[in-house]
């Protein structure tokens, strides 16, 4: 055990990581509590806690994690509804599935820039063609990005329409690996489709689907760029996310130190969210754990 | 009365016909085993009649119903498979009394059948675990109850012991025998090891590639296989077959003579070439026994009785002795053989003489 050659092993090891993972967010941590202004360039000041201060008084904070969290949590819930049934479809081989299996996954590889610039084209108020689908039904320029509960709606849309495949992929993974016999057992004793739904496939599928949700809801937290191309977080800063304020901040203002503050709320954000989801997941998966 | 019956159903894989035309009746109350090498198709045929393989052509009829077209659920056939196919996420209690309860049974009764159950395959101290924590052979129990609890027309067996060891396997054995002699419901169950065959079977039904061989009792197989695969597939351990050549109600392996049992004599006392057949616990003293010399390879003693394995002039055979028989590897040895129980097979045809 005191063989000193360990200390050859660990210590790379652990240097790599300090210098990789933990320096720059020691570093982020200790700005934050500074000043730093780069333009015009100011020397770093320590300021205690007066950056969080500034930013949880801030209306514009709060209202960045309440469009977040709209966004988020409907588009969430939007793409696991539609990403079940759409692989419990492929999974029960309807015409044409494998057909389906190769376009449903293709939105997944778009980068959302690309996906955001497609739909501004798409929401255009007056030469989009979801316009022209409306104004057959009387409804003509509609205020898709110009109003805020209309943006936000596209944006969900959006959201839900890029990442519904990984959750379809997913999911019927999962669906494949569920044992076979389980469902040939309960077919011979004449439970409907339903129940077994219900019953069998949904509380087998319980586990994946938390780990689905919960790398949904995380990756949903960090929306900026389709925000950033098709609304820049307006009207005002109603479709505002809390990425698109910390980029708002950071680069446009050039506080790097309420910046950086407002990087770790984020992260507090996230981890809020993200342990009242899992203490709910939790309860769910218990009371149907294998 | 015929309870079960498979008329001229066939299976076919795109062009691959697994299962040709198969006809076969199965009477009210009979314990049924299907069993054959993998791949005979015998797995298939249950499937079918469970109503989870489409027939390709025939149709099948349970209690004077077609069922051919029917849904599995409408059967009313119970199945257990052999990877148990218990519901993983709910306890024993619920795996077995959740048919019941799907289909609107009262909970009081519900109980009631699950602790009957649970109380006759000795799973009460389980029932509120998770298949999970149980080990094979409860899980096993736990997909018997399951089926057993929904009292159906008809059980099928898919191989159901062949994932627990060899002691736990003996004891299911008698215990699913028993269930159905209680129960007196019809049971089709579908296994290759041909011990289970028969110790369980009313009638067994031996397969080979989709066909049906023979379908008797199991001491009938034993002792008047119809041909040589039902001969080499039925017994253990199997039956030593050399090619060999009757003339003047005698029989000779190569130099070797051995006169035939009276019956046998009259009968096919001139035949010329045959295979003949001889299971390695015949080989004994018997009023009309004959002796057979050959090259002693390996001695197995078993304890109460002891296996010699060599060779006649290149035809492997294997007998079964007395412990006190005195052998050595290497050299000759010869063994008195029962030709009364002797077997013989046309060699082209492989048909039983």
């Amino acid at each position: 055990m005191n063989d000193r050659v360990k200390h050859i092993f660990i210590w790379p090891a652990f240097l790599l990581v300090l210098v990789i993972t933990l320096f720059p967010l020691i570093y982020a941590l200790t700005v934050s509590f500074q000043t730093v202004r780069i333009v015009p360039p100011t020397p770093a000041r320590f300021v205690g806690f007066d950056n969080y201060a500034d930013i949880l008084a801030n209306a514009r904070f709060w209202g960045a994690i309440a469009t977040t969290a709209t966004i988020v949590i409907i588009s969430v819930l939007a793409q696991y509804a539609i990403g079940l049934s759409v692989a419990l479809a492929l999974h029960h081989n309807v015409p044409g599935a494998s057909l389906f299996r190769v376009t449903f996954l293709l939105p997944m590889f778009l980068a959302p820039v690309c996906v955001a610039l497609i739909a501004k084209m798409i929401f255009h108020p007056v030469l989009g063609p979801a316009n022209e689908f409306f104004s057959m039904f009387g409804l003509e320029n509609l205020p898709f990005l110009t109003d805020p509960n209309f943006a936000i709606a596209v944006l969900i849309a959006i959201e839900t329409w890029q990442w519904t495949p990984f959750v379809v992929l997913l999911m019927l993974a999962g669906l494949q690996n569920l044992p076979a016999e389980v469902f040939e057992a309960a077919r011979v004793d004449n439970i409907s489709a339903w129940r077994r739904f219900r019953d069998i496939t949904f509380p087998m599928l319980l586990p994946l689907s938390a780990a689905v949700i919960f790398i949904r809801l995380i990756e949903g937290f960090k929306i900026i760029d389709t925000v950033f191309i098709l609304t820049g977080g307006g009207p005002g800063t109603s479709t505002e996310t809390l990425t698109l304020f910390a980029y708002n901040e950071g680069f446009k203002k050039f506080n790097i130190g309420m910046t950086s503050a407002l990087s770790f709320l984020f992260l507090i954000v996230v981890i809020v969210f993200g342990t009242l989801y899992l203490a709910g997941a939790r309860k769910l998966t218990q009371r149907y754990a294998q | 009365m015929e309870h079960i019956e498979f008329r001229k159903i066939s299976k076919s894989y795109g062009a691959v016909e697994v299962v040709p035309p198969l006809d076969l009746s199965i009477h009210q109350g009979e314990f049924i085993v299907l069993v054959g090498p993998s791949g005979c198709g015998k797995t298939t045929t249950l499937r079918m009649l469970a109503g989870l393989e489409e027939t390709t052509s025939g149709q099948i009829l349970i209690d004077g119903n077609d069922v051919t077209n029917k849904r599995p659920g409408e059967r009313n056939c119970a199945m257990v498979f052999q990877n148990y196919a218990l519901y993983p996420h709910m306890s024993v209690r619920e795996n077995i009394g959740y048919a019941m309860k799907v289909h609107g049974t009262p909970k009081d009764e519900i109980d009631k059948h699950v602790d009957e159950a649970a109380e006759l395959l000795g799973l009460s101290d389980y029932l509120e675990r998770k298949p999970r924590n149980l080990s094979g052979g409860q899980r096993q129990r736990v997909a018997i109850g399951r089926a057993f609890v929904r009292q159906p027309q008809v059980f099928l067996f898919d191989e159901p012991l062949s994932n627990l060891d060899a002691k736990l396997r003996v004891e299911m054995r008698s215990e699913i025998k028993l269930l159905q002699r209680r129960l007196n419901t019809t049971a089709v169950y579908v296994t290759h090891d041909q011990v289970e065959a028969m110790t369980m079977a009313d009638r067994v039904v031996v397969m080979r590639s989709g066909v049906i061989e023979q379908v008797d009792a199991p001491i009938t197989l034993y002792e008047r296989p119809v041909n040589r695969f039902v001969a080499s597939f039925i017994g253990s351990p199997s039956m030593n077959f050399f090619d060999a050549r009757i003339e003047a109600g005698v029989l000779m392996i190569g130099d070797q003579r051995m006169q035939l049992a009276a019956k046998d004599a009259d009968r096919i006392g001139d035949y010329g070439n045959v295979v003949f057949g001889i299971r390695p616990e015949h080989c004994r003293e018997a009023e009309t026994a004959s002796h057979l010399t050959f090259d002693v390879e390996v001695i197995e003693p078993l304890g109460s009785n002891t296996l010699l394995l060599g060779k006649i002039g290149g035809q492997k055979i294997m007998t079964q002795v007395d412990p006190r028989f005195i052998a050595e590897a290497g050299a000759l040895a010869t063994v008195p053989i029962d030709m009364q129980a002797a077997h013989f097979f046309n060699p082209t045809t492989e048909e039983r003489i």
